[in-house]
């Protein structure tokens, strides 16, 4: 190992007050000398400070949901009216399978871990994440894979098997170009990122929580997010066996899922569910989480059954696992798996409605205050209603029978992942942007942006359960006047519906970045803006790099409001009363600011070995070559990465002496 | 992403902390005051939990891990039989031998543990030496695999031969390919120890190596009972 | 507020549980026999559940959101929740759910049951067309020579038919939502699905599980007619091969079908010049291995997939919109050259790639060692068409 070692010369100390000051290490631990860049793009492709990468995993995902949004776009136009011919058959098959996968993999996903890292370290009090390099590594290899699964569009075509890529259907010669191959070791890639994250996670909420911060004590969109993780920790792995079998298949001449040479197809199917269930609830858990925070707070109430959420949460996350062949009640499973799947996931249905019960109850009784972020809270109550209901008439195996694999199913899965995902991650963006960025955004192009958003999706995805009601099959290229029917519930009347839904709900979107465009030089947010009752608002917004002065200690579920506020009533009247501002509790935490704060060093190594995977990914697609050279970049950096202590010695951060606004990093030699 | 303002300054020169690792950025257990807790290179343990982070990672991701031999297992006795007129099972194993190479590695388990149990004493000498025995045992074994899978080769079991090569190659490659990255961490951990270039608590390391290192061999019992042992 | 959209959706969807669409082929609401009709006595009565606790949910939101918005109150008590309240909350989806568990699981059941059938039909999906053969049986009345034809399956009403199917390359999945639901056909399993229609009618159905580029253009009928009509069309399916008298246009054809067409598509009956019988090896030519057997091609009014009609759309409309009792007679008469839709037919010679997509180009079939996936261009003349067109004309 040629190891560069640089000489043990002492630099100076930083000079004081400077505006940005640049620390060197004194030693090396590397091949390089770390990094220590403060500012500029190095401060952000080197960093290990989860709010940095949470910000970047939101940013990354905005731009794939603008990508996803845009080949949906493309879908509803070719289906705008009998016959479409915006898109060839192939491309057509190209753009769902893609748009599927952008929206599951690169969106929804990506952005929870957006929430999940930005928010779990602030709200269980810590000053970061267990493994800050592992989370880096998360960033940049969802970044890497992301990336790479689009250049097949580039490159011969994207994948066009449908997101759950039935085998043999995605076998070579059925889909003989590049783009399953793409998919499959861009997910392979993704799903390295969303296992060191889910490991990294559990572990920060289970080591890391600040003193007093019991388990039952934890926000609950931590709670939400650590079911989450548990789901991704043993959903990937199975996905990830599915997704080497298909890979030995297409290019190393396996037959795993040959029948000519005596395998089963279904093989393909029960793997990819057993993930792919779970995956359901992995979209959805972190915006139900969302929401559990966004209702209380502005409805001035605790989240009712505080318990009952957590537990249901949970009971999903078990249940989960049982009900993965209901996506299966049409291939063929005989009767008596065919019913006991019914059966569990009619029971999936119960924790779940226990959910909706208590948002409902959380509201009831209080003092509802309609900012956007509440509009789109109870805007995910509604639409995940009915997308669980219509999930319930889908656990009815029978008449699932008729509706699986229509657009009925294509109505359900939207509103459970648009209703119930989407709408959740956007009430998160907008509770949390004064938060993140310490700047407000517009309340009133909010709520423009929310019923734009709320009336697209239900024009959009509405009109679909009629059409799959009236037999229209999903993934279809075309849809014919021959079998359009006539009368109200005519295919033509209300595929043009759902198209001009799209554009409604497009215009909604637009309105985000509008709004983030907007507001982008407003003044200083308020330190507590919302009322909030949760512990990341006991600090700056946006927070300091350490998170917290002082590390906070927690008495109570929702810490913050029973700092603000005090119970003044007696025996079993409560009466509450302000005792103190938000600022002033954020001031008294300053005012007792820790010492000494060790944060962890910026590195190089996780974004080289995140780069070092879709090398290899092009290898096996290209050359072998590149395969050697990815595969020596990962060495060489799993190395470096061995070698490099997580906080450079001689880095100690420490709150700047005279107040100014910049870090510094002093220097102990 | 500025910082807002801050009235305390806190410098003192003096109180130069080591912690180097990341459990210096945890928020330590709740003693009930609000005391300072400190924390120091070497026994940072004070996570909410007391276990260590590390530690923690490592039994998580071997929990996913079951969940991948899972999956390669479920395939592998799917098409365990469906070897067509290709050769099967019957005509290709060797149990006396992959009994031997089973044996080292099972053997390698031991000497696994009498490195973390001399690392634990701080015996760097010791640790160097089970560490190189375990991997030397581990070498055995992949060597022995890459014996059998010629000797299959030449028997006329190639990769893609039939369902049951295929399932039975990647479910046993997995396996070589978790021991081989083993080895290959074992061996740095020795030179790492050796060069006294360990980041973190030498220990704990070993351990969390050592952690790894059982696991893959228990995958390896279960794998040669199911594979090997249980007629088709 | 809120609810709005919501609510309309509701309504929407239970305007649609009512299922009253004229003419829509594959409406899921209206069930044509006992099978479709079993689903439905679950559905909608699920439907109707879920529409009803879905209302609750929104007239409870909408009644909150009214009720306790901010008009300047004191703030709320801060409850922590009522566990007995809860636990009520939760028994009682927990019923209403077994209560839908028990008609489930009965259902199932009763859909695959397979001894009580009185007529086997197996259906064999390819990219992207199915195959129908009925093998030889005494069940549908007698079968005593095997029937194949494809996209067009003719059952007997009033029978319960036992629809046996399996694929020859893909995931297809045969549904004929009027019927039943859809079961998908695995290659390498043979899997069921029960059918049986009330009355005769022609019962459209479309494949239902994504099977590559031309998915869209594999769809399916049944026509179900009385057992009388549905003898006369066996007797027609089995009746010998004549072939077209020598020196007409159509004996021309017949020489063209040969050169041209017969590597793939059987003709049953038909012998080359020395008397043997022609077999068509499309096992050697196309990836899937089976082409569409056209022995009585002009006896179905669809073709390619059941994708576009052989008749012309008032001859089409005759047949399609027959009233029960004559669907039977109309649908035998097949396809008369009156009523030929030429137009597609010769453009489907002339160019079949381009009519519905498929894998046919010869320069990149390395991936299916060279073998077609569908027709491929064949570059025929206008007269080689206008010959062929003629010969298939007599296949009835």
């Amino acid at each position: 190992m040629a190891i560069i070692e640089r000489p043990v010369d002492t630099p100076a100390l930083a000079p004081e007050g400077g505006p940005s000051v640049v620390a060197t290490p004194s030693t090396s631990f590397g091949y390089f000398r770390r990094p220590v860049e403060t500012t500029g793009w190095r401060a952000w492709a080197f960093t290990v400070d989860h709010k940095k990468i949470g910000i970047m995993y939101g940013v990354v995902a905005m731009a794939f949901f603008v990508v996803g949004g845009l080949e949906a776009g493309l879908i509803r136009a070719q289906l705008a009216q009998a016959d479409g011919t915006i898109l060839s058959a192939d491309k057509y098959n190209q753009m769902f399978t893609m748009h599927a996968t952008t929206m599951v993999f690169l969106f929804v996903m990506p952005m929870a871990a957006a929430f999940a890292n930005y928010m779990i370290p602030l709200q269980i009090g810590a000053r970061d994440v267990a493994f800050p390099r592992l989370n880096a590594l998360s960033l940049w290899t969802f970044v890497c894979g992301g990336i790479f699964i689009n250049t097949s569009w580039f490159l011969g075509g994207g994948a066009d098997g449908g997101w759950f890529m039935y085998a043999p259907n995605s076998d070579t010669p059925f889909s003989p170009s590049d783009g399953v191959n793409f998919w499959t070791l861009g997910l392979l890639i993704t799903g390295v990122a969303s296992l060191v994250g889910a490991v990294n996670l559990i572990v920060t909420v289970i080591n890391m929580r600040a003193p007093g911060m019991s388990l039952m004590r934890m926000p609950i969109f931590t709670w939400m997010a650590l079911v989450t993780q548990f789901l991704l920790l043993f959903a990937m792995p199975v996905i990830t066996v599915a997704l080497f079998l298909l890979l030995f298949q297409r290019n190393y001449g396996a037959t795993f899922f040959s029948v000519a040479d005596g395998a089963d197809p279904l093989l393909w199917q029960h793997l990819f569910w057993i993930f792919g269930h779970p995956e359901v609830y992995i979209i959805v858990l972190p915006a139900f989480g969302i929401v559990s925070e966004v209702l209380p707070v502005f409805s001035r109430k605790p989240l009712f059954g505080y318990p009952f959420v957590v537990f249901s949460g949970a009971a999903i996350g078990f249940v989960g696992w049982g009900v993965w062949a209901h996506h299966m009640f049409a291939s063929g499973l005989g009767p008596i798996s065919v019913s006991v799947f019914a059966v569990a996931t009619m029971a999936i249905a119960i924790p779940t409605g226990v959910k909706i019960v208590n948002w409902t109850l959380t509201m009831w009784g209080g003092k509802l205050k309609f900012t956007t972020a509440m509009l789109f809270a109870i805007g995910l109550i509604i639409e995940f209603t009915i997308g669980g209901l219509s999930g319930v008439t889908h656990s009815v195996a029978p008449s699932d029978t008729q509706q699986t694999d229509t657009y009925y199913i294509v109505a359900h899965f939207h509103y459970v992942i648009f209703g119930g995902g989407v709408l959740g991650l956007f009430a998160g963006l907008y509770y949390w942007w004064p938060k993140v960025f310490g700047k407000m955004l517009s309340e009133k192009i909010g709520k423009a942006n929310f019923w734009f958003m709320i009336i697209g999706m239900n024009m959009t995805f509405g009109p679909m359960h009629i059409l799959g009601l009236q037999g229209q099959p999903r993934r279809m290229y075309r849809w014919t006047d021959a079998r359009a029917g006539e009368g109200f519930f005519n295919l033509g009347f209300w595929n043009l519906v759902s198209s001009i839904g799209t554009l409604v709900l497009m215009f909604g979107v637009l309105l985000f970045f509008v709004n983030v465009w907007v507001t982008r030089k407003a003044p200083p947010a308020p330190v507590d803006p919302w009322d909030a009752r949760s512990l990341e608002w006991i600090t700056t917004s946006p927070p300091k790099a350490h998170n917290f002065d002082r590390t906070p200690t927690v008495h109570a579920l929702d810490e913050f409001f029973h700092r603000k506020y005090e119970d003044v009533g007696t025996g079993d009247h409560h009466e509450y009363k302000q005792v103190m501002t938000g600022e002033e509790v954020v001031n008294e935490e300053i005012a007792h600011a820790d010492a000494h704060i060790h944060l962890p060093s910026p590195s190089y190594w996780p974004l080289i070995l995140a780069l070092s995977m879709p090398i290899m990914a092009y290898g096996v697609i290209y050359h072998t070559l590149l395969i050697v050279v990815g595969g020596a970049m990962a060495v060489g950096s799993m190395f470096g990465w061995a070698l490099e202590p997580s906080t450079a010695p001689d880095s100690d951060f420490d709150p700047p002496a005279d107040g100014t606004p910049s870090k510094e990093v002093a220097l102990h030699v | 992403m500025s910082d807002a303002t801050l009235t305390e300054p806190g410098t003192d020169p003096e109180f130069i902390d080591e912690t180097a690792i990341v459990e210096s950025t945890v928020g330590t257990a709740y003693d009930g005051t609000d005391e300072e807790v400190v924390d120091h290179l070497g026994h940072a343990h004070h996570t909410s939990t007391g276990l260590s982070n590390t530690k923690l990672a490592m039994w998580l991701f071997l929990g996913s891990e079951c969940l991948l031999f899972g999956g390669l297992i479920a395939t592998y006795m799917l098409y365990r039989n469906r070897q067509g007129d290709a050769i099967g099972p019957d005509q290709l194993w060797d149990i006396p031998f992959t009994s031997a190479s089973s044996f080292c590695l099972l053997m390698s388990s031991l000497t696994m543990v009498l490195a973390v149990s001399a690392a634990k004493r701080n015996d760097e000498r010791n640790t160097r030496l089970w560490l190189i025995a375990t991997a030397s045992l581990g070498g055995l074994f992949v060597a022995g695999q890459v014996y059998e899978f010629t000797t299959f080769y030449r028997e006329g079991l190639g990769y893609t031969t039939s369902l049951f090569s295929s399932s039975f190659y990647t479910l046993t490659g997995f396996h070589g390919v978790h021991v081989s990255v083993g080895i290959v961490m074992l061996m740095a951990l020795m030179f790492m120890l050796l060069r006294r270039r360990v980041t973190g608590d030498k220990a704990e390391t070993v351990e969390m190596i050592g952690l790894y290192w059982h696991f893959v061999d228990i995958v390896w019992i279960i794998i040669f009972t199911l594979v090997y042992l249980i007629p088709a | 507020m809120i609810r709005g959209g919501g609510v309309a959706a509701a309504v929407l969807l239970s305007l649609a549980v009512a299922g009253c669409a004229k003419d829509a082929p594959q409406d899921t609401f209206q069930p044509a026999g006992p099978n479709a009709q079993k689903i439905q006595n679950l559905q909608v009565p699920v439907f109707a559940i879920a529409g009803v606790v879905g209302l609750i949910v929104f007239a409870a939101v909408g009644f909150i959101v009214w009720r306790f918005r901010d008009r300047g109150q004191a703030i709320p008590e801060q409850t922590h929740g009522k566990p007995a309240l809860e636990i009520g909350l939760t028994i009682l989806p927990a019923l209403i759910l077994i209560g839908v568990a028990i008609p489930t699981v009965s259902t199932v059941m009763a859909l695959n049951k397979t001894s009580d059938t009185e007529c086997i039909i197996n259906v064999t999906g390819q990219q992207w067309w199915w195959e129908v053969d009925y093998p030889v049986q005494e069940g549908c009345g007698g079968i005593s020579d095997v029937i194949v034809t494809s996209g067009q399956m003719v059952i007997p009403v009033d029978t319960p038919v036992l629809v046996r199917g399996t694929s020859r390359d893909v995931i297809h999945s045969w549904w004929i939502p009027k019927l039943n639901g859809k079961r998908d056909m695995v290659p390498g399993r043979v899997q069921t699905n029960r059918i049986q229609a009330d009355e005769p009618g022609i019962y459209a159905g479309q494949c239902t599980e994504f099977c590559g580029l031309s998915h869209a253009n594999m769809r399916m009928e049944v026509i179900a007619m009385t057992p009388e009509d549905f003898e006369a069309w066996k007797a027609n399916q089995l009746e010998a091969y004549v072939a077209p008298e020598d020196g007409t246009v159509a004996a021309a054809g017949q020489a063209e079908f040969i050169s041209q067409c017969s590597r793939c598509h059987q003709v049953d009956g038909l012998e080359d010049a020395d008397g043997e019988p022609i077999v068509s090896r499309p096992d050697v030519y196309i990836y899937s291995g089976a082409a569409p057997n056209l022995t009585n091609l002009m006896t179905r009014n669809t073709f390619a997939g059941a994708t576009f009609d052989l008749l012309l759309p008032e001859c089409r409309s005759e047949v399609w919109n027959a009233p029960p009792d004559e669907v039977g007679p109309a649908y035998l008469e097949g396809v008369t050259p009156e009523c030929l839709n030429s137009v597609d037919l010769r453009d489907w010679l002339r160019n079949a790639p381009a009519m519905k997509p498929m894998y046919a180009d010869p320069e990149k079939l390395e991936d299916t060692d060279g073998m077609y996936r569908g027709m491929p261009y064949l570059a025929l003349s206008e007269d080689q068409i206008d010959l062929l067109v003629a010969y298939l004309l007599e296949r009835k």
